[in-house]
């Protein structure tokens, strides 16, 4: 399964026909390949704030205490096992609407596959420095762009014409999902679930 | 042809010619006061070119002068092949044009001379108020002048977010502007206090929900379905959104104000329409993208398509991303940041300025009679400001989130972990990524400007004749 990883950056189309052909199951896929990939940027990130720490501005970095990282880390591992789940769910239902049904499987696989970039980028949090972060992570995001629109029309069967305007309303979902996020972030440490920093 | 066997597309040229140079002197602006957020020493201490008198310079070119443009352009354009009749009177078209020209001009001179009311978005001084009242009646008078004199019995919808746009603002404008004159350059507000404040954010708000959502919902349901040539998804949910639209778009201001003086129940009515208001704007764009769904063999092939849908999502993302922000507890962390600053812009360079491009990439070959001199510069502007917007947004969500994490982070003991110039130094970055993302969407406004300038002196002024109505079905 992660031998798939390099063909997805050097030549995707022909690594996501591979992918299409391999036929892999939803709990297959979710253990080779999402359990794995998708803890790259929760352990970075835990390994990131508590020896490193955030670095703000010109003061001493500051960082996390391991058990409010601990609970923070398991909680980010979890929101994104939930999150290509769901996408592959999203997926399939929006697939009914633009004649392209598919297995959950396969939807999964797609979301899946699709995240890679991200997934790699996350690598980056060892270094808890948010600008880096950010620099780092609009090319993986433009990457995972570029191989929904190549991979979703391999995956869902459907010509290059539907498959831009199916990947494009999965972007948009992507997107308010996103937004989501960020509310969630706000309402949570607004009401108490701050992290604890070492002072 | 007689005058009366032809439209008027003088006015709509001249509109539509000037969305492009008002988008480039607009965010020509913008992009220096960007740069100013990073290097404050671009400003060279010069007081008219100072951020405090650039910045609504900024906003006023944008919203008035560039997206006004394009509202009087696409709306006297819809308005006459909609109803089959030419404008009711080229002079009073004319004199909206002129008229429109002299207030930006005046603004143009006013606000970096320091002359302002200090309303957000309403800061002209009241003399350019009253030219601006003016020519919205006389914009009023030829608009309806022409629907009653219209030769099909029905109203098409995108005439009706026009409509209620013109009769909106008149009242907004009329209601904010309500000021007492102590001398031909200053003004004070007739309300004090948080009367005055509501009142601006009642105005600052629906200058948003009509002009810079009605009006371009006008423009979405003409130009869409003519570009992707299907006829609207549902007309009933365009009628239904339409009314739900103006009724609660007028009652969200308060959001503005949360945790401020204004009474809590008001704060607290303004957040709950807000959130009503995620249906109706998810109706206009689910609307917009069923419609262009109908038109996806045409969908990579066609870089105007394209600016259209990436225009309506969007809209739908910042129309889900307002009311969310609207929620008091988000809005303690939001407000005040850049994070608010990324909402606008991705409602007005995602969604008001792609609208307009389209749209007149649409129209100015055909008021020219030709072809767009090059579809592939079209397809290269669609790309690059699609990369300005990313990076425009994605650096103020993250710029914003920090500031507001910073701002009310405090340590054990109670006081405040940071100061505030540390939460500004932390910013830099953000900042410069933000000034590239608002360079290189200009850039996309230079490729546009050299692609009409071909388009427009390839083609000439064309005169174009009514059809006569189809027979009623």
């Amino acid at each position: 399964m992660l031998s798939h990883i390099f063909g997805l950056f050097i030549n995707p189309k022909q690594e996501w026909q591979k992918i299409h052909d391999s036929e892999c199951s939803v709990t297959r896929c979710y253990l080779s390949y999402v359990l794995i990939l998708a803890a790259i940027p929760p352990v970075s990130g835990y390994f990131g704030t508590t020896m490193f720490g955030w670095q703000l501005g010109a003061r001493d970095a500051v960082k996390l205490s391991s058990e409010s990282a601990l609970v923070i880390a398991i909680a980010y591992y979890l929101i994104m096992l939930v999150g290509v789940f769901t996408m592959g769910l999203m997926i399939q239902r929006m697939g009914q609407a633009y004649g392209a049904e598919q297995p959950l499987a396969r939807t999964v696989t797609l979301a899946a596959y699709t995240a890679t970039p991200l997934f790699l980028v996350g690598v980056f949090e060892l270094v808890p420095i948010l600008w880096l972060n950010f620099l780092a992570g609009l090319p993986a995001l433009g990457y995972s762009v570029v191989l929904l629109y190549t991979g979703l029309p391999i995956m869902m069967g459907i010509s290059e014409e539907k498959g831009f305007l199916f990947s494009s309303a999965v972007l948009a979902v992507g997107l308010v999902t996103l937004v989501c996020m960020m509310v969630a972030t706000a309402i949570l440490w607004g009401y108490g679930f701050a992290p604890q920093f070492v002072d | 042809m007689s005058n009366e066997t032809t439209y008027n597309y003088k006015v709509v040229r001249q509109f539509a010619i000037m969305t492009v140079v008002w988008g480039i002197v607009g965010m020509t602006v913008g992009v220096l006061i960007a740069a100013q957020m990073a290097w404050p020493a671009l400003n060279f201490d010069i007081p008219w070119l100072t951020f405090g008198r650039l910045r609504p310079l900024h906003t006023n070119a944008v919203v008035f002068a560039f997206g006004g443009s394009a509202l009087f352009a696409t709306s006297y354009y819809v308005v006459q092949r909609t109803c089959h009749v030419r404008l009711i009177s080229d002079k009073l078209a004319a004199f909206t044009f002129w008229g429109w020209t002299l207030v930006i001009l005046l603004a143009a001179i006013s606000l970096p001379l320091g002359i302002t009311t200090s309303k957000e978005y309403a800061e002209l001084e009241w003399p350019i108020d009253l030219l601006i009242t003016v020519v919205w009646v006389v914009y009023a008078i030829v608009f309806f002048g022409t629907i009653f004199k219209r030769r099909v019995k029905h109203i098409y919808v995108a005439n009706w977010f026009f409509g209620s746009m013109i009769l909106t603002i008149a009242m907004l404008h009329l209601v904010n502007s309500a000021e007492v004159p102590v001398s031909l350059f200053k003004s004070y507000s007739a309300y004090s206090g948080v009367q005055d404040a509501m009142i601006q954010w009642w105005y600052g708000h629906n200058a948003v929900g009509f002009f810079l959502t009605a009006g371009f919902l006008g423009i979405m349901y003409y130009f869409i379905p003519k570009q992707a040539e299907r006829p609207v998804y549902s007309y009933r949910l365009s009628v239904v959104h339409f009314w739900a639209l103006a009724f609660t778009y007028i009652w969200a201001g308060p959001h503005h104000l949360h945790y401020t003086a204004l009474p809590d129940w008001t704060q607290s009515t303004g957040m709950v329409f807000s959130l009503i208001l995620l249906a109706p704007s998810w109706g206009g764009m689910i609307n917009g993208i069923m419609t262009l769904s109908g038109a996806w063999e045409k969908l990579r092939s066609d870089p105007i398509l394209k600016f259209l849908i990436v225009s309506v999502s969007f809209y739908g993302m910042s129309t889900f991303e307002g009311p969310m922000m609207s929620i008091k507890t988000v809005n303690a962390l939001s407000h005040y940041t850049d994070w608010t600053i990324g909402h606008v812009h991705s409602g007005a360079l995602g969604w008001v300025a792609l609208v307009s491009i389209g749209a007149m990439y649409h129209l100015i070959p055909r008021l020219f009679g030709v072809e767009m001199y090059s579809k592939k510069l079209i397809e290269t502007h669609f790309w690059v400001a699609t990369i300005g917007i990313v990076l425009y947004i994605t650096s103020m969500w993250i710029s914003g989130i920090m500031q507001g994490l910073m701002w009310r982070a405090i340590n054990t003991d109670g006081t405040l972990t940071y100061s505030f110039v540390e939460s500004v130094q932390a910013m830099h970055p953000f900042y410069i990524v933000r000034f590239m993302g608002g360079a290189i969407f200009l850039g996309g406004m230079f490729i546009m400007a050299y692609n009409v300038y071909k388009t427009v002196s390839a083609g000439k002024a064309i005169q174009a004749p009514i059809p006569e109505p189809a027979a009623a079905h």
